[in-house]
């Protein structure tokens, strides 16, 4: 364990960790949609004839089944994330299955996102994505509050504007 | 030349230039041939037109594709002007919905010409302008008179590279290095793998629908072989005849294709990364093929990526002479390069055979990655076009103490990743090209 997180470290410092509202946000979501499916797996075992209830039977099943998955999914992959501003690069690190560290140097970024939907946006926090000329970077990080997604969009958008190096 | 030479800046720049008149001509005729190949292939996939006359239908597709194809065409051209100003080249084109589309000249990639084979006919050719970016990224001027558009392609990327017009003159000085004779490109493209599994496959579809007597249930079979076949002819041989590659004073410049010409320039500044490909058979033969990534490229390509033909060097050379044009392109640049860390032996579980074929070296000017053995490709990105470095590890690479290194380009042929590498050499790997890219930046 002690070598798997050797190899995920930032290079200098500490990871900055995202708001643990993220996995809230995840979880209602996961519940409302596991609760359609809740639903529709107990009227189809009522409604479904006698020999055929198990089908319904099976659907609320999973449904549960996803939510309990979901509940966990939701805590481990948001204290998974992490991000670093070196002196040049920015970095990311994120998953817990799959691990994942991508290094973006500031004259790269092309443009930087931040996008928030409803549910987000009622918990204050924001996804920021940088992009390169690259699809492969595919840079994001989810779950800031709202004030320090803004901050880092202003930093990163003025570092690259510094460091810029063109495509 | 008149509606390039910016003689009288101060007219075109109010009112803008329109292009050639016979557009509408040329856009009527391929939209006619789109019509009836679209016909022929849903009535060869069988899609209920077993119905209808096929000659009739496709005369009649023929000529409503020819008159609705020139009237839209006639109507875009007459509402399409472009400007050419001191910043940037404007298009300003809609009949309802006007847009304008700014193109910043210091962001112009590339400008290439194609001539489709009707307006070839009609001495008329498209410029295409290749912008970085996403979507949409190419801007079509069509069409001009191949002498125009070959002009403006000079003003455009002089302009890109900061001149002004009064040193138009020097650049037209070129230097071919090597034609690909079409021969050569019809031996390299039968021996290649995927032609001969094509070729192979369709043949015993055949042969089992002749035996078993039933024809009907073979043709589901046939018919994406044989458009696959097709295809691999037309990218590779079609459009790659008479491959001629030149010398400029800003960058390569490619001429290619039998019935529609297309005329390529590849800036030296702009190429983001270097593919070579070389498929078992050719291996021993020597040959290689060369395939580029120039940002702009490959996001026109959609689902085929690697195989667009826009993005090829080199349709098949020697080692020597495409080596020749490697360290042109990205000076330094070593395929047969030392120092390499291979993938562990302990990722056969992934890939029996092809881990001992996983490597990944770098010295002062490149990054190299090379995989594969029954086509090895060995991707080539210059440290200062490093867009982004990724270290990743899977749940049984992590079991095995494995990870992966990206260096990531803009999309397209190359892709240098260091696939199963011992976890601390990835990690070292990495922050080594993290540390190479911004020297080579700065």
């Amino acid at each position: 364990m002690r070598r798997v997180d050797a190899l995920f470290e930032p290079v200098v410092g500490e990871w900055k960790r995202n708001s643990p509202r993220l996995a809230t946000v995840r979880r209602i979501l996961t519940l409302i949609f596991s609760a359609v499916f809740l639903v529709v797996g107990l009227v189809l075992a009522l409604l479904l004839p006698d020999d055929l209830w198990w089908i319904g039977a099976i659907v609320a099943a999973i449904a549960s089944a996803g939510a309990v998955w979901g509940w966990i999914w939701a805590g481990r992959n948001q204290r998974s994330w992490g991000y670093a501003e070196n002196a040049d690069d920015l970095l990311v690190t994120s998953g817990v299955m799959f691990k994942r560290l991508v290094a973006i140097p500031y004259g790269r970024m092309q443009y930087v996102d931040v996008e928030a939907g409803p549910l987000a946006r009622a918990y204050g926090i924001a996804t920021v994505t940088l992009h390169t000329a690259s699809p492969e970077t595919a840079a994001n990080i989810p779950g800031l509050a709202a004030d320090q997604a803004t901050a880092l969009r202003n930093r990163l958008t003025e570092l690259g504007e510094s460091h810029g190096a063109g495509v | 030349m008149a509606p390039v030479s910016d003689s009288s800046p101060a007219v075109s720049e109010a009112v803008g230039l329109r292009t050639h008149p016979l557009t509408g001509v040329v856009q009527g005729a391929l939209w006619a041939a789109a019509a009836v190949f679209g016909l022929f292939t849903s009535m060869f996939n069988g899609d209920g037109w077993q119905g209808l006359n096929p000659v009739l239908t496709g005369l009649i597709l023929l000529i409503g594709g020819l008159l609705i194809g020139m009237g839209v065409g006639f109507l875009t051209w007459m509402f399409t002007r472009y400007v050419i100003d001191g910043t940037e080249l404007r298009i300003n084109s809609g009949i309802i919905t006007k847009s304008s589309r700014r193109i910043p000249y210091e962001r112009i990639q590339s400008v290439d010409i194609a001539e489709p084979l009707v307006a070839r006919i009609l001495g008329l050719a498209e410029l295409r302008i290749e912008m970085a970016g996403g979507k949409n990224s190419r801007t079509s001027l069509r069409f001009l008179k191949v002498a125009d558009a070959g002009s403006l392609r000079r003003v455009l990327l002089d302009r890109a590279h900061g001149q002004t017009a009064a040193e138009e003159a020097l650049d037209e000085q070129r230097s071919i290095i090597t034609v690909v004779p079409p021969m050569r490109i019809i031996i390299g493209t039968l021996l290649s793998l995927d032609f001969l599994f094509a070729a192979l496959g369709t043949v015993a579809v055949l042969i089992a629908a002749l035996w078993f007597d039933n024809v009907i249930a073979f043709i589901g079979g046939i018919i994406p072989l044989a458009s696959w076949l097709v295809q691999i002819v037309g990218q590779r041989v079609i459009q790659q005849w008479d491959f001629t590659l030149s010398r400029g004073e800003r960058g390569l410049r490619i001429e290619r294709g039998l019935l529609s010409r297309t005329s390529q320039t590849i800036p030296y500044d702009r190429v983001q990364g270097i593919a070579i490909k070389e498929p078992l058979v050719w291996r021993r033969l020597g040959w290689q093929r060369l395939e580029v990534d120039v940002a702009g490229y490959a996001s026109q390509g959609g689902e085929s990526e690697g195989n667009n033909a826009n993005s090829t060097l080199l349709p098949i050379s020697d080692a020597p002479l495409a080596n020749a044009i490697i360290a042109e392109l990205l000076p330094g640049a070593d395929p047969a390069i030392g120092n390499r860390t291979y993938a562990s032996p302990r990722s056969w579980w992934f890939a029996p055979i092809g881990f001992r074929y996983r490597w990944v070296a770098a010295n002062d000017s490149t990054f190299v990655a090379s995989e594969g053995w029954i086509q090895r490709t060995t991707s080539i990105i210059p440290h200062h076009k490093t867009q982004s470095v990724e270290l990743s590890q899977g749940p049984l690479q992590r079991r095995l103490g494995l990870a992966t290194v990206e260096v990531h380009s803009p999309k397209g042929p190359v892709d240098a990743d260091g696939r199963n590498l011992p976890a601390d050499a990835a990690r070292a790997t990495m922050l080594a090209q993290l540390d190479r890219a911004r020297e080579a930046r700065s």
